[in-house]
């Protein structure tokens, strides 16, 4: 499998996660077990790449954690979409379908959209 | 679980956020962990194998320091290239000319050796040998600065290394250029290139590497 440029990856990772939480919230680990599944293993994300993500993303109001208690009484930090995240999905998505369209034209690219 | 919190601590050292900020983090990153060694474990792998795989899935604690506290304190991120390789090579660089500079000012002589070719003086060497003898110095503060601030052992070597490179640089690329646009007059013998490259960046990257070696190392210990 190829790699993705890691700026691609952390790009697409913000749209990633923000679909994701827009389902539902997630603790880290799951996020990127959840990531790695639904696209076949081609975008993966590990503690090195995840967190600062996941801070970025909290920093600037998207996601908000919180630690949350599992029935196996184990806390783990949950992320939350906030409104803020819920609405900056709709011009991700678009501007990523831009992309792909684009690419599409150009090279032949085939997006999943 | 605490062991690995422990560890994560160590790895990451202080980040400048506040004591309850960083224990959070630490706790946080410790449950990923515990969760990653549990799937590994879950499909097969060893305890202690799966918490050795675990904890060396981070290949650069430092540079995950960096990130989380770029993404924490919203600070512009600097390159991680410039931090691990442009500045200590830059700082390196300079300290050797200063010091290459500073001897010539106090008197320091340098030692010229002429050669005769075909009945013409031409190439020679130049020493300074103060200056020889301080580039282990530099060598060392580049290569530490590099491996603090993360690099890999190459780039602690090339920062290490600057002074010599950027030398390399000016007798490879700049001086044929400055020839050939100026014309004529500079009748300088082939084979002076290959002296001055001896002297002035085979030989202090000698002192310059012998200065670095004690240093090279993996940014931190990886368990």
């Amino acid at each position: 499998m190829l790699g993705i440029d890691t700026k691609i990856k952390r790009g697409s990772g913000e749209l990633a996660i923000l679909a994701l939480l827009d389902q539902e919230p997630l603790h880290g680990y799951e996020i990127s077990k959840r990531i790695a599944q639904q696209t076949g293993g081609v975008l993966q994300f590990n503690l090195a790449s995840l967190y600062p993500l996941l801070y970025r993303m909290e920093k600037r109001g998207w996601v908000k954690g919180k630690w949350e208690e599992a029935q196996s009484g184990r806390k783990r930090r949950c992320y939350h979409l906030t409104p803020k995240g819920k609405k900056q999905l709709a011009p991700l998505r678009e501007e990523w379908n831009s992309f792909f369209q684009a690419l599409h034209r150009i090279a032949g690219v085939a997006h999943a959209g | 679980m605490p062991d690995d919190q422990e560890l994560i601590k160590a790895h990451l050292g202080k980040l400048g956020l506040g004591t309850r900020r960083e224990e959070e983090i630490v706790r946080e990153l410790g449950e990923y962990l515990e969760d990653h060694a549990a799937a590994l474990e879950a499909s097969g792998v060893a305890r202690d194998d799966a918490a050795r795989q675990t904890f060396n899935s981070v290949s650069n604690w430092p540079a995950l320091r960096n990130e989380i506290v770029s993404a924490e304190t919203g600070e512009s991120i600097m390159n991680y290239r410039t931090k691990v390789l442009w500045l200590p090579a830059l700082f390196a660089l300079t300290l050797s000319n200063v010091v290459l500079a500073l001897m010539q000012i106090f008197g320091t002589p340098p030692h010229f050796y002429w050669f005769y070719t075909g009945g013409r003086m031409a190439p020679y060497y130049v020493f300074v040998f103060p200056w020889l003898i301080s580039q282990p110095v530099v060598g060392a503060i580049a290569a530490y600065s590099s491996r603090r601030a993360g690099g890999a052992v190459l780039h602690q070597v090339l920062a290490a290394l600057a002074p010599a490179i950027a030398l390399l640089g000016v007798f490879v690329l700049v001086l044929p250029f400055a020839m050939i646009l100026e014309g004529g007059p500079h009748d300088i013998h082939p084979s002076a290139f290959l002296i001055l490259t001896m002297t002035w960046v085979l030989l202090p990257s000698v002192p310059l590497l012998i200065g670095a070696a004690p240093f090279l190392r993996k940014p931190q210990a990886q368990s």
